[in-house]
């Protein structure tokens, strides 16, 4: 009976969960007349692919895809190893007032992004950057790694002395600890946040908007900006494109959802 | 593992800077920013005005790149800062936006040009109020800073076969606008299709009050000229008619929590007889209604409407002579002309008439308000963030949380500290 409860709960959480990612793939295969007729509700007569090419060919979506690529690949890569770094520093160095190190990269994390985006401006453009890749590149590998420091050194304070001082004996200097010890073992880890850092970046919508201006380095979600009039909008196009523009982030999320499910149970390695 | 990746990293990177630095403006390039969507009126026009402009100027490369609206509103300012600003953008007209921008000097002058080139005689009288701003940056007077290329105002929707189901002639005065809605209530029907939570609700109280208005009393409002009074008889006739309205039931008290895309759709689907909104409407609705007759009509007395937004050219344009005989050319008959049969209201058509009867009357409608004067702009202009006073004050007038003078109340207070810290 009780197994039942918990059964019922997770589908009808299931359905909640689905049900919005169902309504806007019913109205991306929809005509504009029949969305005008019938509502956001109605179920469509046929399959209509217009609206999902109409907007793949008016935003040149090809592009888009490999910017938001490029760009959530390289912070993911180079976030990772800032937070190792800074991790293997803090969590195992043992740094003086590590804590109040943390602290600041914690308050750093709780920051809007509102706050930050007019001085990223003013350096972007004083430094020549304003409008490439390089700068939201850069911009959110440091956004991305405070809270990778932060998670990871918690992680590596508990890694086990022994391991370090085995190697140490073994005459392993600093580096080789950290390359031939520490990485390895955490490196479910740092898939975990790997996977996490590619998906919040892909999302990322504010920083991009006002940092890549010019429509041959815009990433997904700012494409998908420009369906957004000033009154009206295009209902069914907008679903098409907000379906195009997930797709990539749950591919990618199953491609590597094994190192995930790794990574949340390494815990319970003795 | 991780030395694998991090190769990939670097190269990354590298390719990422290799194409960073390639795109050096050249002297034969022209810029061109604008938001609106390729099917809509002006971006029909617009792709016309390119192909004549690469025509006219052989050898020069134009550069046209699609922009959203709220990435122009957003990040207006900032890029007009920066060295990549285009030649010409498309950017919202009102001292919020344009005005605000040329105060901080990111705006070329375009007076000499509108002499020159006579685009002032084009416009007409009248539309230029939203292209000119003082040193306040405060609209109607002052150098122009933008060039209008359309036009839009509020006008009245009607489904004609509902009302021919009624056995009702379309309205043409208010007396005769209430009667029909009487008529539609004891049938059972709501007529009119509105929205609380955005825009449309706060201009059909507007237009309610612009009925027993005229140019002093707008230019009051919207242009500080004198002292404005919200328990006057126009605005105390807008909220009580409109407080009036919900009673009847001509207003359905659930549009509160309505969206200005719900009402468009319960429009477009035959639920409402009547919806009061924009031009902007009218090409979706033409292109998308196929199940009834409809028809657009004039809002009798002074209506909501401006110019549209408009062409600005960036202070720090490379190419400004380009962007110059563009405008030019947006401005031509052919390009209007083209705007107009696309569904757009013109501002400065051929001689000849509209082919289709339809836009005939849309055109010939805000022929007759510019020439009228009677162009009023729009309720939440005057204040920044105002819109989202109108909205709350509104939505409390239909669901009856508030009566019309506290309604009006809730308007007044913002309005008077912004004109206080403007210092006259």
């Amino acid at each position: 009976m009780r197994r039942h409860a918990v059964l019922w709960s997770m589908v009808v959480l299931a359905v909640a969960m689905v049900t919005p990612f169902v309504i806007v793939a019913l109205n991306a295969v929809k005509t504009p007349e029949e969305y005008s007729s019938g509502g956001p509700l109605r179920l469509p007569e046929g399959v209509s692919l217009d609206g999902i090419i109409a907007f793949w060919d008016r935003v040149d979506y090809g592009e888009k895809l490999l910017n938001s690529a490029v760009i959530s690949g390289s912070v993911a890569v180079l976030a990772v190893v800032v937070s190792v770094f800074n991790a293997y520093a803090l969590g195992i160095g043992r740094v003086r007032g590590r804590l109040w190190v943390l602290v600041v990269f914690l308050t750093a994390n709780t920051l809007p992004q509102e706050a930050l985006v007019y001085p990223l401006y003013y350096i972007a453009n004083e430094v020549g950057l304003y409008d490439t890749k390089l700068s939201v590149i850069i911009v959110f590998t440091a956004i991305q790694s405070a809270f990778g420091t932060y998670l990871l050194t918690s992680t590596l304070s508990g890694f086990p002395r022994e391991l370090l001082d085995a190697a140490r004996i073994d005459g392993a200097t600093k580096w080789q600890a950290l390359v031939r010890v520490v990485v390895p073992i955490s490196r479910p880890t740092l898939g975990v946040l790997f996977v996490f850092f590619f998906i919040w970046t892909w999302n990322e919508f504010f920083l991009p908007l006002v940092l890549l201006i010019s429509n041959e380095n815009q990433t997904v979600p700012v494409a998908l900006g420009v369906l957004q009039g000033q009154r009206l909008m295009d209902a069914t196009m907008t679903s098409a494109s907000a379906l195009l523009g997930v797709v990539p982030a749950i591919a990618f999320f199953l491609i590597f959802q094994r190192a995930l499910t790794r990574g949340i149970t390494v815990g319970a390695v003795k | 593992m991780p030395k694998r990746l991090l190769v990939a990293a670097v190269a990354a990177l590298l390719a990422v800077t290799g194409c960073g630095a390639s795109d050096e403006p050249s002297d034969n390039t022209f810029t061109l920013w604008h938001f609106e969507g390729p099917d809509s009126a002006m971006g029909v026009a617009w792709a016309e005005a390119i192909k004549q402009f690469e025509a006219s100027h052989p050898g020069v490369k134009v550069v046209f790149e699609e922009k959203g609206f709220e990435q122009t509103q957003k990040t207006g300012a900032l890029v007009l800062n920066s060295k990549d600003a285009p030649d010409l953008m498309e950017y919202p007209k009102g001292n919020a936006t344009a005005g605000l921008l040329s105060k901080q000097g990111l705006l070329t002058d375009l007076s000499d040009e509108v002499a020159e080139r006579g685009w002032d005689k084009k416009l007409g009288p009248g539309i230029d109020t939203t292209a000119r701003y003082d040193e306040r940056g405060v609209m109607g007077s002052g150098k122009w800073f933008g060039i209008p290329n359309y036009a839009e105002y509020i006008t009245v929707y009607y489904n004609k076969d509902m009302f021919d189901r009624q056995g009702l002639a379309l309205p043409t005065t208010l007396d005769e606008l209430t009667a029909a809605m009487d008529r539609f209530v004891a049938a059972g029907i709501t007529p009119l299709a509105t929205a609380g939570q955005e825009y449309p609700a706060q201009q059909v109280l507007y237009q309610l009050a612009l009925t027993k208005a005229d140019r002093g009393w707008v230019d009051r409002f919207q242009r500080y000229t004198g002292q404005v009074d919200f328990h006057d008889a126009a605005w105390t006739y807008g909220a009580t008619t409109f407080a009036e309205w919900v009673r009847k039931g001509y207003v359905s008290k659930d549009s509160a929590g309505l969206k200005a895309e719900d009402m468009g759709l319960a429009f477009m689907q035959g639920k409402h007889p009547i919806m009061v909104s924009g031009t902007w409407w009218y090409g979706r609705v033409r292109a998308q209604v196929k199940d009834f007759a409809w028809v657009s009509a004039r809002w009798p007395g002074m209506t909501a409407g401006s110019s549209g937004n408009m062409w600005v050219v960036p202070k720090g344009a490379k190419n400004k002579q380009f962007a110059y005989d563009f405008i030019d050319i947006t401005l031509s008959p052919a390009v209007q002309d083209k705007l107009r049969d696309a569904g757009g209201v013109a501002v400065a058509p051929g001689a000849a008439p509209a082919a289709d009867p339809a836009t005939r009357q849309l055109n010939d409608d805000y022929q007759a308000l510019r020439d009228g004067d009677r162009l009023a702009f729009y309720p939440d202009w005057p204040v920044p963030g105002y819109y989202d006073v109108q909205v709350s004050a509104v939505q409390k007038l239909i669901t009856g949380d508030a009566d019309p003078k506290q309604v009006l109340d809730e308007l007044a207070g913002p309005y008077r500290e912004h004109v206080a810290s403007l210092g006259g």
